[in-house]
């Protein structure tokens, strides 16, 4: 099979739009605390997010990429099956979960690609179950499942844990001691700048997946990639889309975030990033899909424990908590949906 | 919103409520500033001014019942702030009360032309005079408030805030003191100012008190808000 036929054509435009979603949105959300900290202009950012970005996508997205691709469902087992099931089921994975954010996006939901996508990717795999005899339902990993649900909720956990104690440590060895707190703030819109790049980077490394995860699978199972490695070309083509939603949409979503944001100081700032960043790579390198922006929720509210913060409004932790509960099912089912209908009609 | 397809989390980020306190502290302080012009006009036989200066009061008391109304919708209960947010409304009222003494006074003085004697007239406007540093001195301790939050609560700046509140205490005793004084002159006066002159003015000494009563007050509850966080 090769690249230009129908259904590999459509998992990458798929894909692609995830991507896209992706940096409308998330990037964009990732982004938000640098330009409403003041520390960096909307030009600014959209480039460092850019660049960064697609550095963080390509040269350590491959872990969780493939985790998405084939940790939860075995594709190598699926493909020595059939290999068009695994293109087909990449595809009603990645349809399914842009639709989903779609949806979210017009509602205003704050739900997490993440989330989706390994939602979509887990109904897909439960729908093969029925039209595969030889692959029954214990043989989804379950227990990777498990692991990264976990993590989701850990995840914002740890975010808060670092950020509490990182600007606590701020809090008490300058805050506290400057004679000038407000050059101080000055200092650290510069630290803020490498903060807002770690960001970028962590974020790619974990995010790039999204859109990805389910291509490369399909790739492979065309036989148009090598076995057992994602090529840097695919991760490529998640953090080109994902800077082109950053660039015509993602852009405008900072700059109104950002605007929202007028409390939010760099040294506040920083230590909500930096400890949003740390844990996001920390689980890019563990292979574990998690949410940049349920973490960096999670850090914002560490900062505020630590009493950083003027007002933190806790009620956008319910709506998560909602939409995370809905997500995964929501996410499964219309996967599954979409894969029994596409082997009907292919 | 200008467009509509956006999904964020950022909306963590609440609205501070400690920005519009200040604000109506100043507005609080305003209007006490403009009642001081008001008595003085009093004293000066214009009454045409005191009914300008009464109205102008009562927008400032109108503007700054709106922002106390902008404060308490930005503290849900889903809002968690660097302080207890049943303090920082009972730090408020007192504040809001500041406005409210300063209007009732102003329309006080518009309901009445009195003829004062000289030593009346010196009194009430050194009873002013103690009222606006009472004020002021209150006015210069909220605006730490925002050092304290852009220092989370340091040591030094406790310090700092905490020492204020005394000296506030201490202004407001002295307008108490000048506040007995001069209802003690009216009383001598009582001939000269008939029955109806005397309870006029012991009311409205009395409600000039109250200005400087409300802002040692909310500096009070301030002190407690911030030693209770």
């Amino acid at each position: 099979m090769d690249v230009f036929s129908p259904l590999i054509l459509a998992v990458i435009v798929a894909g692609l739009y995830m991507a896209w979603n992706i940096g409308a949105n998330d990037l964009a959300n990732s982004m938000g605390t640098s330009v409403g900290s003041g520390a960096l202009s909307i030009k600014q950012v959209v480039i460092i997010a850019g660049t960064l970005e697609v550095i963080g996508a390509v040269y350590f997205g491959d872990r969780v990429t493939s985790k998405i691709a084939k940790g939860i469902v075995p594709i190598d087992q699926l493909i020595t099956i059939d290999p068009n099931i695994v293109i087909i089921g990449s595809l009603a994975a990645i349809l399914a979960a842009g639709f989903w954010i779609t949806f979210a996006t017009f509602y205003h939901m704050p739900v997490s690609t993440t989330h989706s996508i390994v939602g979509a990717v887990t109904g897909f795999g439960l729908a093969a179950t029925f039209f595969i005899d030889e692959f029954t339902i214990d043989q989804i990993e379950w227990l990777v499942l498990g692991k990264i649900v976990i993590s989701w909720i850990t995840s914002p956990l740890i975010g808060a844990t670092l950020a509490f104690i990182i600007f606590t440590l701020i809090r008490f060895l300058l805050l506290g001691r400057v004679a000038d707190p407000y050059n101080l703030e000055k200092k650290f819109a510069i630290l803020q700048i490498f903060s807002a790049c770690f960001v970028a980077f962590a974020h790619g490394s974990n995010d790039v997946a999204n859109a990805v995860g389910p291509l490369s699978a399909a790739l492979s199972a065309a036989e148009l990639t090598p076995y057992g490695v994602i090529p840097q070309w695919v991760l490529l083509i998640g953090g080109v889309g994902i800077v082109i939603g950053l660039a015509t949409w993602g852009w405008k979503v900072i700059e109104t975030i950002g605007k929202g944001i007028t409390e939010l100081t760099p040294t506040r700032g920083f230590s909500a990033e930096f400890a949003t960043a740390l844990v996001v790579v920390g689980h890019s390198y563990s292979s574990l899909p998690i949410s940049t922006t349920h973490t960096l929720v999670g850090a914002v509210v560490g900062v505020g424990l630590a009493g950083g913060l003027a007002a933190v409004d806790l009620s956008v932790i319910r709506k998560i908590l909602v939409s995370w509960v809905i997500t995964v099912p929501v996410a499964a089912l219309t996967s599954g949906l979409i894969f029994a209908v596409l082997m009907k009609v292919i | 919103m200008p467009f509509e397809y956006v999904r964020s989390v950022l909306g963590i980020f609440g609205e501070s409520p400690f920005k519009p306190v200040h604000t109506h502290a100043e507005k609080s302080g305003e209007a006490v500033h403009k009642l001081n012009e008001a008595v003085d006009a009093y004293v000066n036989g214009d009454y045409i001014k005191v009914r300008t200066l009464d109205t102008e009061i009562s927008a400032i008391e109108y503007e700054a019942d709106i922002i106390k109304q902008t404060i308490r919708k930005l503290i849900p209960s889903s809002m968690m702030l660097p302080v207890d947010p049943n303090d920082l409304l009972s730090f408020l009222k007192p504040q809001d009360s500041i406005a409210d003494h300063a209007h009732h006074t102003a329309h006080w003085l518009t309901l009445r032309e009195t003829e004062l004697p000289l030593d009346i007239k010196q009194g009430l406007l050194e009873l002013m005079e103690r009222t606006i540093k009472t004020v002021d001195a209150y006015e210069n301790t909220v605006d730490d408030i925002a050092k304290l939050l852009e220092t989370s609560f340091s040591k030094k700046e406790i310090k700092r805030i905490l020492k204020k509140v005394p000296e506030v205490e201490e202004l407001e005793h002295e307008t108490d003191i000048t506040k007995k004084q001069l209802q003690q002159k009216i009383f001598e006066h009582e001939d000269e100012l008939g029955g109806v002159g005397v309870f006029y003015l012991i009311s409205l000494v009395r409600d000039i008190g109250n200005i400087a009563d409300s802002a040692s007050k909310a500096a009070d509850r301030l002190r407690t808000m911030i030693l209770r966080r």
